[in-house]
């Protein structure tokens, strides 16, 4: 707006204030457009509209002029004026409106006309010029209109598709690519990390704290539910925040003074907490510095204090106090001892240093001069920060640091040369992909870059699963909700998912269209697969080798008679004669599989904290449960009482194909997360595709809307949504949800397959289960799949669809698919939305992956070198 | 909201504010316990159908164990029928009774603040709220020490879990050493209050150089740090009063070997003083957990009695589980009579503080040792301006799965709407319910005022 201004005539700044502060000519000119019903030549002339800052940045160069009231009277005024008031707005009155009133219209007038909503498709088409002039107005409008608010609320996640995407890749920016210069609070992970730097932990004491917490320290950041990359610079530090930093300072600092009296040799030392005995092995020889002045029974000398403060600054903000800091923390220091000793002193400046904001924010702020679009490059070691922080969690290692301070992190090439050493370094940044989802017989798969695989489980926001509760009985049984200690079946179904990815991210090659078609997955799968089949053959030989013998009716002798072959066989733990009842558990579990043809799972049922059951949420027959074999250290067979089912032939080298299953979109983890407690929700699926597949946008839903879909006994959950969605208010939005969430309708709310609904109501059930062995039966109707594809771009692919396969086999064709996805990334690694400025950033990036046959890191170095991630801007001071 | 926060200060000299005392225990409270023995066979019938019903107490006996409170009757309602089976039940619950969720050890299984700090935040105060606890020493939350500050069953807000008190000496330590007579303690305050003023300087000094959007990332912090420095400030403003009513405990209830028994009348008397002081409207206190072992039980003082044991009924002392929890129950209501009779002795505003306070005791698990989750048994003690219809009633709620069942959920949106808070409804929802065709979001319409 500002270069607006400056050009002189900002009829369209002057507008978007409120009437009663209107006092100049020009102004009271352009209000009275919103009254005029016949505009007269002469105010049609006035109100030439000078929209060089119609974009969402200001641009240095004049545009053109634009007569922005014949736009306007062409294609709105007729239905939106004096005469019509269509769907109650009017844009006549626009000045009289109060600020945030019009602001909420323009909003919503700049979302209908970006979406194509409006003009409305039977009436006549604005040209292309037209459309791009009255876009670029509204959306100055409604800027100005709705100050920070509005365009704080554009930098969030929600709001990213709103860039227009033909603008971004059609090469017709040549604006120059920047980041706004920022503090960026940490994520959680980094937050942890930065933790470990504080205690200078390395080797195993790092390792060892990697994927557990500190007893005194909880982590305050959080990142919300929802699908889509969460990590934004937005964020700032609030009172919870305050309140949670108090307590770990405190922690924090006890802690480092525990371990400055360890290293003082100090034999006294005694733990608060006796449950909370933690210390490093190793304990950080740069601690001598509080150790001096903790042991000294007179005051420390300034140069004593002196080295403690640059410690402090040096464990939590890794670099030294400048003098300013240092004076005001040897002040500190100094008074504190005097107030209370030595020890408490230092607590007090430990305490202080560990409450500067900075110890949890990201510095981008650049140095060095600036170039002629006013743009500043990262300083060498803020670089070299960002770029370890978008591949891992972890500091710069010793060699990008050793190439900040050398010079060698000044250009583009530089940071493509360091991003690919490091993409190639299989160590660094190694590590579980998720260590929530561990349990008792599960790890979460361990990755040299786990970093790009939580890209992926943001992007298509899998991970949510954890928080959709479930009822269990309707999945049969099988379902288990997450509990103390566990994720439970939501969380087996997303490190199954991980698994996924994480495959076609080391392969490297076609990533999102493996993604997105792949009908290869691994389910359970605890062990690799030479492991599996190294297993299944040891318990086949062992089978064959028993199976005729009375292990039946004398387990005992049979153990003992054949001891020396089962300790050879190292998968059963045979080590005597002592478990007699785990060798029939052994063979009643080998006759069900090995007897019947088929190969068992790789871990028995009735081990300790055995939990997989859900095999059949991706429609494979069962596996047993513990009750089938009952404990090991019982002879007694309980399967006899239970019908012998069709177990799961598992196939032990995986991944493997599943009929009826394309990609992520058909992955249990996914089709749960976008689903509600009791259904599939063809709404949120749908939403999902036109945002993150083809970079559309769907208002938010009013607040007149109760979201809610009705009851009906005798309706499927297709039927019902469509019923309450088919008015024309509700379908202006929703058609650019249902159709692509519709052909879901394949899968149930636990990601089954599925040709039939159960039409669970109460007035509808013909048979109550007691919800574990039997379950409430309901009659069922059949499922409808249909759908419609838009918004590729592409007529090819754009239509009717027969179903969920034939919608994702045409969205892994589309280009737009594949550039939506390179949007989720920039945002991804730059932690904010695209700006119009960022098109070569994103160009780039597209090039990038195409050329190189789809690998995903190449658009990554693409991203990290490019202008977009190389240089920040500071923000315009108001003066 | 700017404006009923003004229409709020403006009425607070006028008009006191409700206090809410969250007093919940382990291992269960059975429903069967909670009948009065007067009952006829008619509603012992319909007691034990589970079928819905009220019946003024006034008429009735109350359970033995609820005999401290008699003289308290026409105050007090019996609340029964509450499922909660989108808890965390069994063992150990964390926050999930007082959050509605399933909680777990894992901060990530905090899904939003519990309904206390909710109603904190209706009531501000300067300490905004304070929790007590006798913490479980094995299981639960079991990394946190006896005597010391740790992870409580209350939430500030997603994966924020308040921190409670272990042992009254800690609680009276740090609650009221803005006028402790102690010098350690007194230059531990000092030291405190020159560390935010220290803070607050340097990060206002750092957020006057920044603008936009970058400030307020700084500046919301400092304004934080200013925040609390305000609450002290009002707290030393309070130093009079606060002095007047710290609690003067002997010697034993500020032991380290300090009985359960002693420890939870301790915490009980730091209640009272913070209540009465008007350091904070709004506590929370965990009277016991399933992993505490407890000490001072009467006629058995001398043991060490393992609840989990209790709960699978094995006898101490010679005194079986059912007695033991007997007597504990019983202990526990002295603990209501202390709070309630101490409460009716303060004038406030033409009446006495109790008009102006809800107690509610319930299980953190449930109706069970092994509980499900199916009920919630409540004691529930209401002054004259609680804005909740209850009275001296005993009400039994129509069980689970029947038409009008109602939840965890439904009492504390009725709570929260009664006392401003308009939201839809608090808590998670039971999947398990909507089978059975009940809308289960809401408030208690028989309860609204």
């Amino acid at each position: 707006m500002n270069s607006c201004s400056s050009n002189g005539t900002a009829v369209g700044d002057f507008a978007v204030r409120d009437q009663p502060q209107v006092s100049n000519v020009a102004s009271r000119r352009f209000a009275s457009l919103w009254t005029m019903r016949r505009p007269s030549l002469l105010l049609a002339t006035a109100l030439i509209l000078h929209l060089s800052c119609g974009a969402q940045q200001p641009k240095d160069t004049a545009a053109p002029a634009i007569d922005m009231h014949t736009v306007l009277q062409r294609n709105c005024i007729g239905c939106h004026g004096p005469d019509k008031q269509k769907g109650d707005t009017r844009f006549d009155t626009l000045a009289q409106l109060a600020t945030t009133d019009r602001a909420t219209l323009l909003s919503r007038a700049l979302e209908m006309v970006q979406l194509g909503e409006m003009p409305p498709k039977d009436e006549p088409q604005p040209s292309a010029a037209d459309r791009t002039q009255l876009i670029a107005w509204l959306t100055a409008q409604a800027d100005a209109a709705g100050g920070p608010a509005r365009k704080d609320k554009l930098r969030h996640p929600h709001y990213g598709n709103l860039v227009d995407h033909e603008q971004l890749f059609s090469g017709t920016t040549d604006d120059a690519a920047y980041t706004p210069s920022r503090r960026w609070l940490v994520s959680p992970q980094i937050f942890h990390e930065r933790v470990m730097d504080v205690f200078k932990l390395s080797g195993r004491d790092r390792q060892n704290k990697q994927h557990s917490s500190f007893v005194g320290v909880t982590n305050p950041f959080l990142l919300t539910d929802h699908s889509g990359v969460r990590y934004y610079d937005l964020d700032s530090l609030d009172g919870g925040d305050l309140l949670v930093m108090l307590g770990n300072a405190k922690w924090i600092a006890d802690r480092q003074i525990l371990m400055a009296r360890l290293l003082g040799g100090d034999r006294q030392v005694e733990f608060p907490n006796p449950k909370d005995r933690w210390k490093p092995r190793s304990l950080p020889k740069s601690y001598a510095a509080f150790t001096t002045i903790i042991k000294k029974s007179e005051k420390p000398t300034l140069a004593e204090m002196t080295a403690a403060v640059q410690e402090q600054f040096d464990c939590v903000l890794r670099q030294p106090a400048n003098a300013e800091q240092h004076g005001k923390y040897i002040e500190l220091l100094r008074s504190s001892i005097a107030l209370a000793g030595n020890t408490a002193g230092l607590r007090q400046m430990l305490v202080a240093v560990l409450l500067e904001s900075d110890f949890v924010y990201r510095l981008e702020f650049g140095a060095g001069p600036p170039d002629q679009h006013g743009r500043i490059k990262l300083a060498p070691r803020e670089a070299a920060y960002s770029i370890s922080y978008a591949l891992g969690d972890r500091r710069p290692d010793a060699q990008l640091l050793k190439a900040a301070a050398m010079g060698k992190l000044a250009t583009g090439q530089d940071y493509a040369r360091e991003v690919q050493r490091l993409l190639a370094d299989p160590n660094y940044y190694r590590g579980q992909v998720d260590p929530a989802l561990n349990g008792k017989h599960f790890r979460s798969n361990v990755t040299n870059h786990p970093k790009i695989i939580r890209f992926f489980r943001e992007f298509f926001g899998y991970a949510t699963a954890t928080k959709i509760f479930k009822d269990p009985p309707r999945s049969g049984g099988i379902y288990r909700n997450p509990g103390r200690g566990t994720t439970a079946t939501p969380g087996r179904l997303i490190l199954e998912t991980d698994r996924m990815v994480t495959r076609f991210i080391e392969q490297d090659q076609h990533v999102f269209r493996e993604l997105l078609t792949s009908d290869e997955f691994f389910v359970y799968h605890d062990k690799d697969n030479d492991r599996g089949l190294q297993i299944i053959a040891e318990w086949q030989q062992t089978y064959e080798r028993l199976k005729d013998t009375d292990w039946k009716t004398e387990p005992e002798t049979v153990l003992a008679d054949h001891l020396d072959f089962l300790k050879g066989i190292k998968s059963l733990r045979v080590q005597d004669t002592s478990r007699p009842g785990e060798l029939v558990n052994y063979m009643h579990f080998f006759a069900d599989y090995f007897g019947q043809g088929i190969k068992p799972f790789t871990t028995h049922p009735w081990a300790h904290g055995y939990t997989l059951h859900h095999a059949p949420l991706y429609n494979l027959p069962p596996t047993p449960g513990i009750g089938r074999y009952g404990s090991w250290k019982s002879s007694k067979y309980r399967g006899d009482k239970i019908a012998t089912k069709a177990f799961w032939d598992y196939p032990t080298k995986q991944p493997f194909r599943i009929k009826n299953r394309m990609g992520i979109l058909t992955h249990p983890s996914w089709l749960i997360a976008h689903s509600t407690n009791f259904f599939p929700d063809a709404i949120r699926r749908g939403r999902w595709i036109r945002e993150k597949l083809l970079a559309g946008h769907v208002p938010d839903i009013p607040i007149t809307v109760d979201a809610l879909v009705p009851d009906d006994p005798h309706k499927t959950f297709r039927l019902r949504v469509e019923e309450v969605t088919a008015p024309n208010e509700c379908w202006k939005c929703h058609k650019h949800m249902n159709p692509l969430g519709l052909p879901f309708e394949s899968f149930d709310d636990f990601g089954r397959f599925r040709t039939e609904e159960a039409l669970e109501h109460p007035d509808n059930l013909i048979k109550r289960g007691n919800g574990k062995t039997t379950f409430d039966v309901y009659p069922t109707a059949p499922v409808v799949t249909t759908g419609g594809l838009s918004g590729t771009g592409n007529p090819q692919l754009d239509g009717n669809v027969d179903d969920a396969f034939d919608l994702i086999g045409r969205l892994a064709q589309s280009k737009r698919v594949r550039q939506s996805i390179l949007r989720h990334a920039f945002r991804y690694y730059l932690g904010r939305n695209e700006l119009p400025s960022d098109a070569q950033t994103l160009i780039d990036a597209d090039r990038a992956y195409v050329d190189s046959g789809g690998s995903f890191r190449a658009v990554i170095v693409s991203l990290l070198s490019s202008d977009s991630f190389v240089y920040r801007k500071p923000a315009k001071h108001k003066s | 909201m700017a404006c009923m926060s003004s229409t709020r200060l403006l009425a607070a000299p006028h008009k006191p504010p409700m206090r809410f005392i969250f007093m919940h225990r382990g291992n269960g409270l059975w429903p069967k316990v909670m009948v009065p023995e007067s009952f006829d066979k008619a509603l012992l019938q319909k007691e034990q159908k589970k079928q819905p019903f009220e019946v003024d107490l006034d008429n009735h006996e109350l359970p033995a164990w609820m005999s401290p409170l008699a003289k308290h009757k026409a105050n007090l309602t019996i609340l029964q029928g509450l499922s909660g089976k989108m808890c965390t039940t069994g063992h150990h619950s964390w926050c999930s009774s007082l959050g509605v969720f399933k909680a777990n050890e894992r901060l990530s299984s905090i899904r939003w603040a519990t309904v206390d700090f909710e109603l904190a935040r209706l009531f501000p105060s300067p300490a905004e709220h304070i929790e007590l606890a006798c913490f479980p020493d094995g299981g639960g939350n079991a990394r946190g020490s006896l005597n010391g500050i740790a992870t409580g069953f209350s939430a500030r807000g997603p994966q924020q879990p308040n921190y409670a008190f272990g042992s009254p000496r800690i609680a009276l330590d740090e609650l009221f050493k803005s006028v402790s007579a102690n010098q350690t303690a007194r230059t531990r305050y000092e030291l405190e209050r020159k560390l935010l003023a220290f803070v607050a300087k340097n990060e206002g000094a750092t957020a006057d150089e920044l603008h936009g959007i970058e400030k307020a990332k700084v500046q919301g912090y400092a304004d934080s740090i200013q925040a609390i420095r305000e609450r002290n400030r009002k707290i030393d403003g309070m130093a009079g009063r606060i002095r007047k009513h710290v609690p003067v405990l002997d010697e034993k209830y500020l032991a380290d070997d300090v009985s359960t028994f002693d420890r939870q009348v301790g915490h009980t008397e730091v209640l009272l003083g913070a209540l009465i002081s008007g350091l904070t409207n709004v506590i929370a206190f965990t009277v016991d957990e399933l992993g505490h072992r407890y000490t001072g039980i009467t006629g058995i003082e001398g043991e060490k009695v393992n609840m989990h044991d209790v709960g699978h009924n094995k006898s101490f002392g010679g005194v079986d589980a059912t007695e033991i929890r007997a007597r504990c129950r019983k202990h526990h209501m002295t603990l209501v009579d202390r709070i309630v009779t101490r409460l009716k002795s303060v004038p406030e505003a033409g009446g006495t503080m109790f008009d102006n306070t809800m107690i509610c005791y319930f299980p953190d698990g449930g109706e069970a040792h092994h509980s499900h989750g199916t009920e919630y048994p409540f004691v529930v003690m209401t002054g004259d301006n609680a804005k909740v219809k209850l009275g001296s009633r005993y009400i039994r709620l129509p069980d689970y799965g029947q038409a009008g069942h109602k939840t965890l959920g439904n009492w504390y949106t009725t709570l929260l709407n009664a006392h401003g808070n308009p939201i839809d409804h608090f808590g998670a929802v039971d999947t398990g319910l909507d089978k059975f065709g009940i809308n289960q979001l809401g408030a208690i319409a028989q309860f609204q005022s």
